[in-house]
């Protein structure tokens, strides 16, 4: 009777451990899914990331010492040369410094296989804008790392939409140009239409038109479609 | 898009709507797909006029500093695969090349540790596009051709009108110690430590470097022990260390 009792017992225990363990997952489940606890951390190489923002030559430095190795390799073995990829590795760190300052990047995976990504995607981009199709592969150096393919990814959108919008920029006349520069600039509506001769009522007409122009011709370049669908 | 309709957005995203024609407002966005995805491309292209124009002096900053950091790495890079292609000749310098570092790796395993050996500073680049100063040149190329009394006389000057300058006041604390400034050159370093910048685990590392030059290996070991594990001295302060013991 007693063991039959204890038995029961412990049958009770565990299916209360197995209960609280399944209310554990779900509310981990959940919480994730919600976002609540900061899902996932910045990976310690955020520290390159802040280096790059603060121009920092020591950083710089390092990021050119330990991580252009494995990418001039790369480049090399697919018809490029050191020059392309001295070239390479140059946009693809101001690409990161522009979305470091401008969308607060955050790093969630190492820096080394992030930037790899994204400077043999430009690679390949390139190779298939010359219509060289001699290019292999190397599966080994591919990356699996998710977070490293899901960060590229948005780093090589985020470098599209950051030229169609500084092309459609140039685009603009004289005048929008000096009015836009102008404005955010000088960040006072009054004080930009004193500077520019102008009255305020039109300063801040003339400013909504140009962004107005400059948002038409984004819709209309055939960039944006395509980073649409 | 109508030009009204481009108007209406600035007063919306700048807050000039009332409260009835910004519920009208946000109504239409609901309803017009067009209207929206106007507007959201509106919104992204203020902001990106926003960063663009108000970053751009520091982007330039940073492109030309990228660009020679990169033309170093590019221009070293070449000269090392060159150097390796002589044949015949070269193997005997690599050799007796190879004998000296095996001679000094043994000396150095044996002897006390001396600043000179760890002392390396590299070329500093200063000077950026665009705000080209002359004093920031001068003190670069003294510091580059160590003649550390001058660089510390520049950076001090420098230090006048941008005393919050964490990188300045790191090169004016590393002249000083090679001018045997000590007690000054520690208490910068000791401020930058103090300090969140991107400078600090440098900082940490050279005033473990002046302690050592001062043959103060109680003060250098324990200064060393402060050196974080992601700083990029780690493995040389650790190798100090084991030295130093």
């Amino acid at each position: 009777m007693l063991i039959h009792g204890y038995y029961i017992h412990s049958l009770i225990h565990k299916n209360h451990f197995k209960i609280v363990t399944l209310i554990m997952r779900s509310f981990f489940k959940f919480v994730k899914n919600k976002g609540f606890m900061s899902e996932k951390k910045n990976h310690e190489d955020q520290k390159y990331i802040e280096g790059l923002v603060a121009n920092n030559t020591f950083i710089i430095q390092a990021i050119y010492d330990k991580f252009a190795p494995k990418v001039i390799n790369y480049i090399k073995q697919n018809s490029g040369d050191a020059a392309s990829a001295q070239d390479v590795i140059q946009e693809t760190l101001i690409t990161i410094y522009h979305q470091a300052t401008e969308k607060n990047l955050q790093l969630t995976c190492p820096f080394d296989a992030y930037f790899f990504l994204i400077c043999k995607r430009k690679w390949l981009n390139q190779l298939k804008k010359q219509g060289n199709k001699e290019v292999t592969i190397n599966e080994e150096v591919l990356s699996k790392d998710d977070d490293a393919q899901e960060l590229a990814f948005e780093t090589s959108l985020f470098e599209q939409q950051h030229d169609l919008f500084k092309d459609m920029f140039e685009k603009l006349g004289q005048a929008c140009k000096d009015l836009l520069k102008a404005t955010f600039k000088i960040k006072s509506m009054e004080e930009v239409a004193e500077s520019l001769g102008i009255t305020y009522a039109y300063a801040r007409k003339k400013k909504s038109l140009c962004i107005g122009k400059l948002t038409k011709l984004i819709q209309e370049s055939p960039t944006y479609k395509n980073l649409k669908s | 898009m109508q030009e009204q309709d481009y108007i209406l957005f600035e007063d919306y995203l700048s807050g000039k709507l009332d409260s009835e024609e910004k519920v009208a407002f946000e109504n239409r966005l609901q309803k017009d797909l067009e209207f929206q995805e106007a507007f959201n491309t509106y919104k992204q292209a203020s902001e990106f006029l926003e960063n663009h124009i108000a970053n751009e002096e520091k982007a330039e900053a940073f492109k030309s500093n990228l660009e020679a950091v990169s033309k170093k790495y590019f221009d070293k890079e070449a000269s090392n695969r060159t150097s390796f292609k002589g044949i015949n000749p070269w193997y005997y310098s690599i050799a007796a090349a190879a004998i000296l570092v095996i001679g000094f790796f043994f000396t150095q395993q044996f002897s006390s540790p001396v600043y000179d050996n760890y002392a390396n500073y590299g070329t500093i680049s200063l000077t950026v596009r665009g705000t080209q100063s002359e004093i920031l040149s001068k003190a670069e190329t003294a510091f580059n051709t160590h003649n550390y009394e001058d660089a510390a006389m520049y950076f001090s000057e420098l230090l006048k009108t941008d005393e919050r300058n964490m990188e300045l006041q790191l090169y004016k604390a590393v002249s000083l110690v090679e001018l045997n400034n000590y007690a000054k050159a520690d208490a910068l370093f000791n401020h930058i430590i103090q300090t969140p910048s991107v400078y600090k685990n440098k900082a940490i590392w050279y005033l473990a470097l002046s302690k050592l030059k001062q043959d103060d290996a109680v003060a250098c070991i324990s200064v060393l022990k402060t050196v974080p594990k992601d700083s990029e001295d780690y493995k040389q302060a650790q190798e100090l260390l084991k030295k130093l013991k």
